[in-house]
């Protein structure tokens, strides 16, 4: 499920990136989109899932929802 | 007045925006890359970014791109370790007569660990055959490498077919692109390049960094160990306002190619027909039109290269009688040997390489100023006048 049906802007698969790798990859996609735009990262399970949500909120971004698909987990995020 | 400067195969200035760029990598942003905190993370980012505008470039995905120390250690890096990663397959590599002394002297280290390499010849322009590369693959061959563009004569190798035939054969293909990436377009998927070597001071960006693409799923083993950095590639602590300057340049150079190649040809092509007209026994050197578009190079009878140099050095234009990681060298190049053109004759080469702040201007002023120091040479040298050939190559 999508919040309120929305379907990510951007999509990039993180997994297999170590920390703060994947952070600073998902913030370059960030700093490209515009405010309000919606960046899905997939993260392996683990440090990266919550490493990486951390982040994001410290940067002042809003992770909408972290949906664990197995062995990795789907953010997404949407751009202060 | 400053110096003309036309010797761009040998440095180019860096950018403003490419030092804008560093800047803040040498003053707040100093942090180690591998540091887990946020000084640490901040200087990753502009190491991040620096990768992203280089996979641009080369139509490479980022994570396919390790920084190195300049395009010597990047030859370095995949011929050795190539070689290394493969010698189990196989012991013998193949590369041309005319690469940059960090291939040849990378296959010579082999050679002395007991490899096999052949030396592909070249033709007159200096160009490699493909059929050539085709039979000179054995089942032991693991690696073909073929520079892109040769520093010397600007001739523009068939990399493409090369490419082709490797991937045909299941063998690596490595090519040199340092004389051209950033010059001319390039694109790894289409070239078929398994590794390719760069250098940021060749598309005005610092000294000291380049890079290595190393296609993905392709395993060669590092030549700096001691650390996890490039994804365990290359240890060793980045230069990160190094990478950075290369990052900036890439993204420029990618915005600016269509401009710069217009730019140069069109010099280019006014200085080659200049000095072959104004000058007796001016010989081209290198492919007339399969050239870099920035590079005119030639062979002028009766003449030492190295004094030529000197006199257009006075006269206020900074040129190059060949590489520049061999001047100083009493041998004549080794690629124009290579391509078939006696050592006297070799002597006399004069590499004119342009840039993008280059003007019509100072290649007029250029054409002005060569025929009479040429005379006066020719005028005091021992080859003297009576090894000017009337009617030589044009």
């Amino acid at each position: 499920m999508r919040p309120m049906g929305r379907r990510p802007d951007v999509s990039i698969d993180l997994r297999g990136n170590p920390c703060p790798l994947n952070w600073v990859k998902a913030k370059l996609r960030l700093e490209e989109m515009r405010p309000g735009m919606l960046l899905e990262v997939i993260v392996d399970d683990g440090r990266p899932a919550e490493n990486v949500p951390r982040s994001a909120e410290l940067e002042g971004h809003k992770v909408l929802q972290a949906t664990a698909l197995g062995d990795r987990v789907s953010l997404l995020i949407e751009r202060a | 007045m400053g110096q003309v400067y036309f010797d761009h195969a040998a440095t180019t200035p860096p950018r403003p925006e490419v030092v804008e760029a560093m800047l803040p990598y040498l003053e707040d942003r100093w942090g180690n890359p591998s540091s887990l905190h946020a000084t640490g993370v901040r200087a990753l980012e502009g190491v991040e970014r620096a990768r992203e505008h280089v996979a641009a470039l080369l139509g490479a995905q980022p994570e396919e791109i390790v920084f190195t120390s300049g395009g010597t250690e990047a030859d370095n890096h995949a011929l050795i370790g190539a070689s290394l990663a493969l010698e189990q397959k196989g012991r013998h590599i193949i590369t041309s007569t005319v690469e940059h002394h960090a291939v040849l002297d990378s296959a010579k280290f082999l050679e002395r660990r007991g490899q096999a390499v052949t030396y592909l010849p070249v033709d007159r322009e200096g160009l490699v055959d493909p059929d050539a590369v085709r039979q000179a693959i054995t089942d032991s061959t693991v690696l073909v490498s073929v520079m892109h563009a040769n520093n010397e004569v600007g001739t523009l190798q068939p990399v493409g077919e090369i490419g082709s035939i490797c991937r045909e054969h299941g063998i690596l293909f490595h090519s040199d692109a340092v004389q051209t990436v950033g010059h001319v377009p390039i694109d790894v998927g289409a070239t078929q390049v398994d590794l390719l070597s760069l250098s940021g001071h060749k598309l005005y960006g610092p000294k000291g960094v380049g890079a290595l693409y190393v296609r993905r799923g392709v395993r060669i083993a590092s030549l700096l160990r001691g650390g996890g950095q490039e994804l365990g590639r290359r240890a060793s602590t980045e230069n990160v306002p190094g990478i950075v300057g290369l990052g900036e340049a890439a993204r420029l150079a990618l915005g600016d190619m269509e401009w710069e190649i217009e730019h140069a040809t069109e010099l280019r092509d006014a200085l080659i027909n200049g000095v072959v007209e104004r000058i007796s026994d001016a010989a081209v050197t290198g492919h007339r039109t399969q050239r870099l578009p920035n590079s005119a190079s030639f062979c002028i009878g009766g003449v030492e290269g190295e004094s030529v140099l000197l006199s257009l050095d006075a006269a206020g234009f900074a040129v190059s009688s060949g590489s520049a990681c061999t001047s100083g060298t009493l041998e004549p190049s080794h690629v124009l040997l290579a391509m078939g053109i006696p050592p006297w004759r070799a002597r006399g080469s004069l590499r004119v390489t342009l840039g993008r702040g280059n003007t019509r201007r100072e290649v007029d002023g250029f054409l002005q100023a060569l025929p009479p120091i040429i005379a006066r040479l020719r005028s005091m040298s021992p080859m003297g006048a009576s090894q000017v050939r009337t009617g030589g190559l044009k």
